[in-house]
């Protein structure tokens, strides 16, 4: 049944609009547990799309393979024309300085200062800029993340909020073409959790470029994407469109939807919640 | 998996890691100020640690080379015994075995908390190869000291085990330092400090190994660094005996 559903699926995300990246027939085992089963995503140019699900369905692992840190054991990973399943080290990284990325926890090097950590990949990547641009561009993106004048500071002094702030910023401060997400909401409080979403919403508003998140959080997902697609048990159960995908007759979907968002089950279809009214009004 | 198998894997994958920082060694010079940065550090911050135990042993050797020459009549060769053994044998492995302690747990510990944080990944997605950025300073750096480390606790050693020989044991101090001169010449210092480069960099390459191949957790972290310490210690006392066959058999 999920393998029928995901052939399906394989072509409708294939063909979505101008496919930037995308993942075609994706296997992926550790021992004897299959993580990814034949996974096919395509993810869109210049939007926001989500891939959620219940822990333990393999979206970090999906996330791993758009950045070359894990190799499929069958299937293409195509980022900007790259096959990374094929790529070499240095390919690889050609590929990785077109994009940024958000750890779980930030992953902010505990040596340095907030914008020692922002600096880290201009002082690497953009040997061209003096220090001066270099700080510059730090004290730019920091306003951009709403943590201004904070360059000195310690990052173990930073709350959890602001650590992901800080990782978002040393994620866009080489102005990349995708940034990928890894569970920005993960041990925020709700409102914590809802200025990192409304950051990342207005962050792609303004830079316009590919985001990618993953996340468990549908609410917040809800309220960022642009499209869906739902892993479950290592393969791509729903795709689409965000107000499509909540309106989705999958059984899983919605019973993945009710829960968070708390739909009608019976329909799928949804109005009780503000999110899903903010995304609407979008 | 057998123990034998597991340890293959190991060894296998050693190799493979050592054959992945040589590749990123040669394409890029190391990071700028960095291995300057880690000589200082490893150097200085295990010097007193160093310089004790150094001092110590000395003490010691004088103390069992009376002991046991004192019998024979051949007390005035506490000298000459001190520097073939302290200077031959127990700096290059006093030194190894206290930076593997020191220095060797310090990058198993930070970069497995590194590994398990996120900060390697983070490293490779921003381009930035961690084989280069992580290993080379701290090979250099380790490379750079561990030969004035361990020079510096072959005249500690001397010079404790004189001030034990003379001051405490009555032993003549010309005698004591003509028999050592004797027995040690520039060549075992020369020795002495090749020995020193070759367990630096073993004790940094299986360090950086085990923080890179952490497990999760407290205990990941925990295990990473016990491994790192016993494996490099070991490593340099069994590779010394090969070393002082070759040299001096």
């Amino acid at each position: 049944m999920a393998d029928s559903v995901s052939n399906d699926l394989s072509n409708s995300v294939t063909n979505s609009p101008k496919p930037l990246m995308y993942l075609e027939d994706v296997w992926k085992s550790f021992g004897s547990l299959e993580v990814l089963k034949g996974v096919s995503f395509a993810f869109p140019e210049g939007k926001t799309t989500a891939i959620v699900g219940p822990s333990g369905t393999g979206k970090s692992v999906l996330l791993k393979h758009l950045v070359g840190l894990l190799e499929p054991d069958r299937g293409k990973v195509m980022v900007f024309g790259t096959d990374m399943a094929q790529a070499s080290e240095r390919e690889k990284f050609a590929v990785r300085r077109r994009m940024g990325m958000l750890f779980q926890d930030g992953a902010l090097f505990d040596s340095m200062t907030v914008g020692e950590n922002i600096e880290f990949p201009l002082v690497h990547h953009q040997k061209e800029l003096s220090r001066d641009q270099r700080r510059a561009r730090v004290a730019e993106v920091l306003e951009q993340v709403e943590l201004p004048g904070l360059e000195d500071r310690p990052t173990s002094a930073l709350s959890g909020g602001q650590r992901k702030r800080v990782g978002l910023a040393r994620a866009i401060v080489t102005r990349p073409e995708v940034i990928l997400f890894d569970e920005p909401n993960s041990g925020l409080d709700p409102i914590t959790s809802d200025a990192i979403d409304a950051l990342i919403s207005s962050m792609q508003a303004r830079l316009g470029i590919t985001f990618i998140v993953i996340s468990h959080d549908i609410v917040g997902t809800v309220n960022v994407a642009d499209y869906i697609g739902m892993l479950y048990g290592g393969s791509l159960i729903e795709y689409g469109p965000t107000e499509d995908v909540l309106r989705s007759e999958n059984d899983i979907v919605r019973r993945f939807l009710h829960r968070n968002l708390e739909l009608p089950h019976e329909t799928g279809a949804g109005a009780r919640l503000p999110g899903l009214e903010r995304w609407r009004d979008k | 998996m057998s123990a034998v198998r597991r340890w293959l894997f190991s060894l296998g994958r050693f190799a493979l890691f050592c054959g992945d920082f040589l590749k990123a060694a040669i394409r890029q010079p190391p990071p700028p100020g960095a291995t300057m940065a880690e000589a200082y550090r490893i150097g200085i911050r295990s010097m007193p640690i160093l310089l004790i135990i150094s001092a110590f042993v000395g003490t010691n050797l004088s103390l069992q080379g009376y002991y046991a020459f004192k019998p024979l009549g051949g007390q005035s060769l506490v000298g000459m015994f001190v520097a073939l053994a302290g200077v031959r044998e127990l700096a290059p492995i006093i030194a190894a075995s206290m930076i593997a302690a020191k220095a060797g747990t310090e990058m198993a510990s930070q970069i497995a908390v590194m590994r398990i944080q996120q900060q390697i990944d983070a490293l490779e997605v921003m381009a930035v190869n961690p084989h280069w950025y992580l290993i080379t300073p701290r090979l250099l750096g380790i490379v750079l000291v561990m030969p004035a480390l361990t020079t510096i606790a072959m005249y500690v050693m001397v010079a404790a085990a004189y001030v034990v020989g003379v001051y405490q044991l009555g032993l003549n101090g010309a005698e004591f330092l003509e028999f050592a001169v004797q027995a040690a010449d520039t060549r075992d210092l020369f020795y002495g400090g090749l020995k020193a480069m070759i367990f630096g960099v073993i004790i940094c390459m299986v360090s950086c190994y085990n923080g890179f191949y952490s497990g999760h957790g407290a205990r990941g972290v925990g295990t990473a660094t016990n491994t790192a310490v016993v494996t490099a210690a070991v490593t340099c006392v069994v590779l010394n005996y090969f070393i002082s066959e070759m040299v001096y058999g």
